[in-house]
């Protein structure tokens, strides 16, 4: 499998790290309810048939965290971005 | 208490000597090692743009925008992510204070010199031993003089450039973390072995 | 011999001398050795897996199911090879497999006698149980009688290698339509990659008399080769086989590099895994003839109709000096007249079609050949020395034929593998009675045979088509069309799977001894779906998968079931479509290299001073350094810890990870990334910090010293190193865009080296000299400063490890070896040594510190004794999740130390904790030992432990008990600060 890395181009799979779902995002420490959100944060996820953003890390290239949109179905990959672009 | 006169620290290459297969004449891949100075360079938020206006400025080196290498004189920058660089001079006095003073409060600046080691590749077959580790697109054509990449090489992470031809031959250096050369001059040893591997200082 | 005088692809100029079970035979280049025993009228090669019945060469290709042989002796001895791809070289050692003790004369052929025993389900209805048997006597008894060749055993003296390469276009297969497909896709100037699994270009254009543009087709063939050799775009993989389709345009592929010589040359391995990443893919590998189904239909001499063509044609070898042809096809009929045109004799064509052109019989009309229609071949008559007459039934007689040979053509099976490696299935084409490819993975085209287009004019055409349709999608202009001439010859097919009424065994599947019984006992016992008849029959399994016989035992399902082949399906192949050696998937990577390793700049200076190495992680780390005379690890470990508690010590800590961390929000990060306050640390002081993982649990611990206001230096474990690493970029590029700091590994800049010891001061003031004041008021506990060294850059540290006043010194790494150098001549002159890892590890666990073993996931700071350092006043990763009620539990295990009440005794690491008296049950386990070292300090083995209660159980007495190594002793549970509780040495 080959992931096109916005920085650095088309790489092959070996050189990145999964992390899974990027859709769960860190909650309010603050909330009221701050242990039941944490506790969905780091362990519930969807698992969905089809497209996903999930985050990757280009270890051996730019070390940039990604959010790489892929079907999870077929592996086909619908693009890229830089997650630290795409927060701001 | 021993007694001693003043203490002098001599320097030490990460491979103790580099060796090749066959005579300089008979070789198709040729290889050395270079000394650069080597610094990164991280922009600070927002401050891209000061970092390139003082690079210009002091080296007149445009900043690269990708995974590419630009160069001017002895000097050079090479782009590793979105907001990092790689500083490269092989002379000149002390790279890390001066990048330091160009750049101020702009950029993160980090001496990277003992860091790595760097080594020159040439010869008529060095895309077929380059081949072997890394899974980039070195064609001719594709990966032109100027191209850098952050990658791996045979599970190695390594920085590779190409540099102006010599002799109508392509000339790639590789950057590799010190305590991981000798395990990528093995890779480079066995790769070329069929080819035949001369270690020259002058490739 | 059975060599034809004259023609062929073979140079017989040059003779190559072989031997095959131990007699010498010869051949010549161009030949292969299922050739070159053809040419040597050899018809017994192998015997078969189950019952051992002899059998010949079936094929001429790599779906070879019988010419299974072992090639090359000793280290270089590799079982299973398939005779009809083995390049035939000077000096080949083969010998025929499943044979005891001779291949003539097989004992086990026996197990003819057992088939009833071996029908389909035998695995499972004969070995069911006692399950103890399996191991013991089952699956030796199975291995010894029935199976595939033997491994040598010995380590594989031969280099392996990967490789990657990248193209616009990879053409798979070189027969008329790879050619095409290459060759425009070249002339349009794309990149092209054209691989052959053959070590010639031309497919079947080599084997049969057809002509293109009116020149022989192996000769349009070199043209056609010649040409896209001088393109310097195209590259030309020879002896490569393709054999996997993996996402994202990537192929796998093997290269025979050196397996047609005796031993690679120097430097060459012997295989190459190509992964090729291609844009386009004209996948143009052609089909497989099949076999079809009669009794003894497996007996050496009966061969594929088309493969006996290529040995007439290809290697001017004749299988059969009179033969029966048995074909269900067209061009079946071309066998025969191409075995006349050799000279040799055509008893009959049996043909069970009642209506065949008049266009194809006629050549035969005055061959002499009796011509029979609606006929079938129900019986191979012969023994192992081959074929002696074929039984034919016509009408309702029984005809008996003189022949040494029986040449079979049950139709064509496209090589769908590589087009269903991503999950599509084969659709059934009943045109053509036959799978075709279904759904094409992304940028794959087929073209030619495989996708059921058999005639030579439509291969050539087709090829030009995919090739031209590739290059455009790459973005070349189309060349213009430039199809060579040929002819269409017929293939018209009326499928004929199997035939019944003759007496004896009719296979289905020669590698596995499946036969059409076997499928109808599955049919019978309810497993008819395709994948059930797999397993429960081994129908497709082994090293050919099924190439010659999935669509025979298929279609008989079908028959058996009543329903259509549309319905019935195939069964999913999933890469590598032919055998490839483990070898080749781990290339040079094996032994010390299976991963890189990371070498200390003290290497060869800890070597020259008797170190012993270990690895930890990927870094060679000294052990401990063996004095003159010390021959045990253990008394050279007792002496490193006693002179560094008693003098000073020099240890390598370079491994340690460290990360500057920089920028205006650099102490903000901090304070979130560790449980506790960085923000606060003030310039030229270190901290000891700890992270957790969001989950609440424990990640890594280190020191973090602050350099500059916006500058800190982290440490990190050795282990860890990396994953702390993108941790923190996890953070800062995830979670916390908006901070404002540069981070960067300076791990592999900076050599580091411990100093400890209550001489250690003197050791690192005697190296600064003047340069800097390194007293207890100038520089105290966890103090930190950048010193110059002369013109070299150092960072001091006042860290503590051991426990003793210690001191840590970074330097940039090409001066390491020097440093460590005058840190030991120091530290010898004041009554020092170095110590390696070994010692560092004794002396942390009497300090009490916890590692890796304590840092093992599982563990929150509480059951470490070191919640006091959470920090109550801010958020931090894992805070809120390290609050959950069972992490915070008061009969979590906490750490504790541990101590043999009996002092000679040996505590061992992963020994149980249990309360004295309680039986030694998985209720009663209250906690393990962690970590274990011989204390010298204190006298005795020592350990940590991790009890329930902990801190609450010091001073009661437990049991350690260690099952696997028979350990169960009495320990006392005891602080685990051993050495030093007030800590008054650190301060020094
Ligand atoms: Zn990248």
């Amino acid at each position: 499998m080959r992931i096109p890395c916005p920085y650095c181009g088309s790489r092959d799979l070996s050189e990145f790290v999964y992390h899974g779902d990027a859709a769960p995002k860190r909650p309010d420490p603050a909330a009221e309810n701050a242990s039941e959100l944490f506790y969905t944060y780091v362990y519930l996820r969807e698992n969905p048939a089809g497209p996903l953003r999930e985050l990757w890390y280009h270890a051996s290239g730019c070390r940039s965290w990604l959010i790489v949109t892929r079907d999870t179905r077929t592996h086909d990959i619908a693009g890229a971005v830089l997650a630290m672009e795409s927060a701001s | 208490m021993v007694e001693r006169g003043p203490l002098v620290l001599r320097p030490a290459s990460a491979i103790p000597e580099l060796c090749g297969s066959v005579e300089l004449s008979r070789a198709w891949v040729l290889a050395c090692e270079r000394h650069p100075q080597l610094a990164t360079v991280i922009a600070y938020k927002g401050r891209r743009a000061d970092v390139a206006a003082r690079l210009k400025d002091r080296y007149a080196l445009s900043l690269p925008d990708g995974p590419r290498r630009a160069t001017r004189g002895a000097s050079a920058l090479i782009g590793l992510g979105p907001r990092s660089w790689l500083f490269q001079r092989e002379t000149g006095p002390a790279l890390e204070p001066e990048l330091s003073e160009v750049l101020g409060d702009a950029a993160a600046v980090t001496n990277q010199s003992d860091g790595y080691v760097v080594f020159r590749l040439t010869g008529p077959r060095v895309r077929d031993v380059l081949a072997k580790g890394i899974s980039i697109d070195l064609h001719d054509r594709v990966f032109v003089p100027g191209c850098s990449v952050g990658t791996t090489c045979a599970h190695i992470g390594v920085i590779l450039w190409r540099l102006e031809d010599a002799n109508d031959v392509s000339v790639f250096e590789l950057a590799v973390f010190r305590s991981l050369a000798r395990s990528l001059w093995h890779f480079i040893e066995e790769s070329a072995a069929e080819f035949g591997l001369a270690v020259t200082p002058a490739c | 011999m059975t060599r034809l005088g004259s023609g062929g692809l073979i140079d017989r100029s040059q003779q190559l001398r072989f031997t095959f079970d131990g007699k010498s035979y010869a051949g010549h280049a161009g030949d292969t050795l299922a050739s070159a025993l053809v040419a040597n009228d050899v018809k017994l090669v192998g015997r078969s897996f189950k019952y051992h019945r002899p059998r010949g060469i079936l094929t001429a290709g790599a779906e070879e199911p019988n010419a299974l042989v072992e090639l090359g002796t000793g280290t270089r001895r590799e079982p299973n090879t398939r005779a009809t791809t083995v390049e035939l070289f000077d000096g080949l050692v083969a010998s025929s497999q499943n044979r005891w003790p001779t291949l003539a004369l097989d004992l086990l052929s026996l197990n003819q006698l057992l088939s009833p025993f071996f029908v389909g389900g035998f695995y499972y209805k004969t070995f069911m149980w006692p399950a103890s048997f399996w191991e013991k006597v089952y699956e030796p008894l199975i291995r010894r009688a029935a199976g595939l060749g033997r491994a040598s055993g010995l380590p594989d003296p031969d280099a392996y290698e990967k490789a990657t390469a990248f193209c616009d276009v990879l053409v798979i297969g070189s027969g008329p339509a790879g050619l095409m497909a290459a060759r425009t896709a070249a002339r349009a100037g794309a990149r092209v990659i054209l691989c052959e699994d053959d070590f010639r270009l031309g497919g079947r254009l080599l084997a049969e008399r057809v002509e293109v543009e009116g020149r022989p087709g192996a000769e349009f063939a070199r043209s056609v080769e010649d040409e896209l050799a001088a393109m310097p775009e195209v590259r030309i993989f020879r002896r490569t086989q393709v054999f996997g389709t993996y996402d994202g345009g990537t192929y796998g592929a093997l290269e025979r590099v050196a397996d047609h010589l005796l031993a690679p040359p120097p430097g060459v391995p012997r295989q190459r895994l190509w992964h090729i990443v291609a844009r386009r893919c004209v996948n143009a590998m052609g089909a497989v003839e099949r076999p079809i189904a009669f009794a003894d239909n497996d007996r050496p001499g009966v061969m594929l109709a088309a493969a006996v063509r290529t040995y007439v044609n290809r290697f001017a070898a004749l299988p059969a000096r009179r033969a029966v042809v048995f074909t269900t096809t067209d061009d079946g009929w071309r066998t025969a007249q191409d075995l006349i045109a050799a000279g040799a004799e055509v008893s009959a064509v049996v043909d069970p079609r009642r209506e065949v052109p008049d266009s194809i019989m006629a050549p035969l009309a005055r061959s002499g050949a009796r011509l029979l229609r609606a006929a079938k071949v129900t019986r191979a008559i012969g023994g192992s020395s081959g074929v002696k007459a074929v039984e034919v039934a016509q009408g309702g007689s029984l005809l008996r034929i003189e022949a040494d040979g029986l040449a079979v053509s049950g139709g064509w099976n496209p090589q769908v593998g590589l087009t269903t490696h991503k999950g599509s299935r084969a659709r059934w084409s009943p045109e053509l009675s036959t799978f075709v490819p279904g759904s094409l993975p992304e940028g794959m085209r087929v073209a030619g045979a495989v996708s059921g287009d058999y005639g030579l004019s439509a291969c050539l055409r087709a090829g030009h088509d995919a090739g031209s349709a590739a290059a455009q999608d790459c973005g070349f202009a189309a060349a213009s069309p430039d199809v060579p001439r040929a002819e269409d010859e017929p293939i018209a097919v009326a499928p004929l799977w199997h035939v019944t009424g003759g007496r004896g065994k009719s296979f289905v599947d020669q590698q596995n001894d499946v036969t059409v019984k076997d499928v109808e006992i599955a049919w019978r016992e309810g497993f008819r779906a395709v994948e059930h008849l797999k397993r429960y029959t081994t129908l497709g399994m082994a090293t050919d998968q099924g190439k010659t016989s999935n669509v025979v035992g298929h279609a008989i399902m079908a028959e058996l079931t009543g329903r259509p082949m549309e319905d019935v399906g195939t069964t999913v192949t999933r890469p590598p479509h032919l055998p490839v050696a483990i070898g080749a998937f781990a290339g040079r990577h094996r032994g010390r290299h299976f991963k890189p390793t990371r070498y200390v700049s003290g290497h060869d200076w800890a070597l020259r001073h008797g170190a012993t190495m270990v690895d930890a992680g990927q870094w060679l780390r000294p052990q401990w350094f063996s004095a003159p005379g010390e021959t045990d690890w253990l008394t050279s470990v007792i002496r490193e810890v006693k002179t560094t508690r008693l003098a000073v010590g020099v240890c390598d800590v370079s491994t340690l990870g460290k990360i500057d961390i920089k920028g205006k929000d650099a102490g903000v990060f901090l304070d979130r990334v560790y449980i506790n306050r960085f923000s606060t640390l003030p310039v030229g002081k270190a901290r000891y910090g700890i992270m957790l993982r969001e989950d609440g649990f424990v990640m890594d611990d280190g020191t973090t010293a602050r350099l500059g206001p916006m500058h800190y230096v982290m440490s990190t474990t050795t282990a860890n190193a990396g994953k702390v690493m993108q941790h923190l970029e996890f953070y800062h590029q995830v979670v916390w865009p908006e901070l404002d700091i540069a981070m960067v590994s300076v791990t592999e800049h900076w050599a580091q080296y411990a100093v400890a010891g209550p001489r250690s001061r003197e050791v690192i003031q005697a190296i600064y000299g003047t340069a800097a004041d390194v007293s207890n008021g100038s520089f105290p506990y966890l103090a930190c400063r950048e010193i110059m060294l002369g013109e070299i850059p150092t960072r001091l540290f006042r860290l503590s490890f051991s426990g003793e006043m210690a001191f840590e010194i970074a330097i940039p790494a090409r001066y390491g070896e020097s440093l460590l150098g005058e840190l030991l001549r120091e530290a010898v002159g004041r009554g020092g040594c170095a110590y390696g890892t070994e010692a560092l590890g004794v002396m942390r666990v009497e300090k009490g510190h916890v590692a890796g073993n304590e840092l093992n996931g599982q563990t929150v700071v509480r059951d470490l004794g070191l919640g006091r350092m959470a920090s109550s006043e801010k958020d931090y990763v894992g805070r809120i999740m390290a609050g959950r009620p069972a992490l915070v539990a008061s009969d979590r295990p906490t750490l504790v130390g541990v101590q043999p009440v009996d002092s000679k005794q040996r505590l061992r690491a992963g020994a149980h904790v249990l309360a004295l008296g309680a039986a030694t049950t998985a209720e009663n386990d209250v906690g393990y030992v962690t970590s274990v070292v011989y204390s010298p300090t204190v006298g005795s083995w020592i350990g940590l432990a991790l009890v329930k209660g902990g801190t609450a159980q010091v001073g009661t007495r437990m049991r350690a008990y260690d099952p696997v190594r028979n350990g169960d002793i009495e320990v006392n549970l005891v602080s685990p600060i051993f050495v030093d509780p007030k800590g008054e040495r650190l301060h020094g």
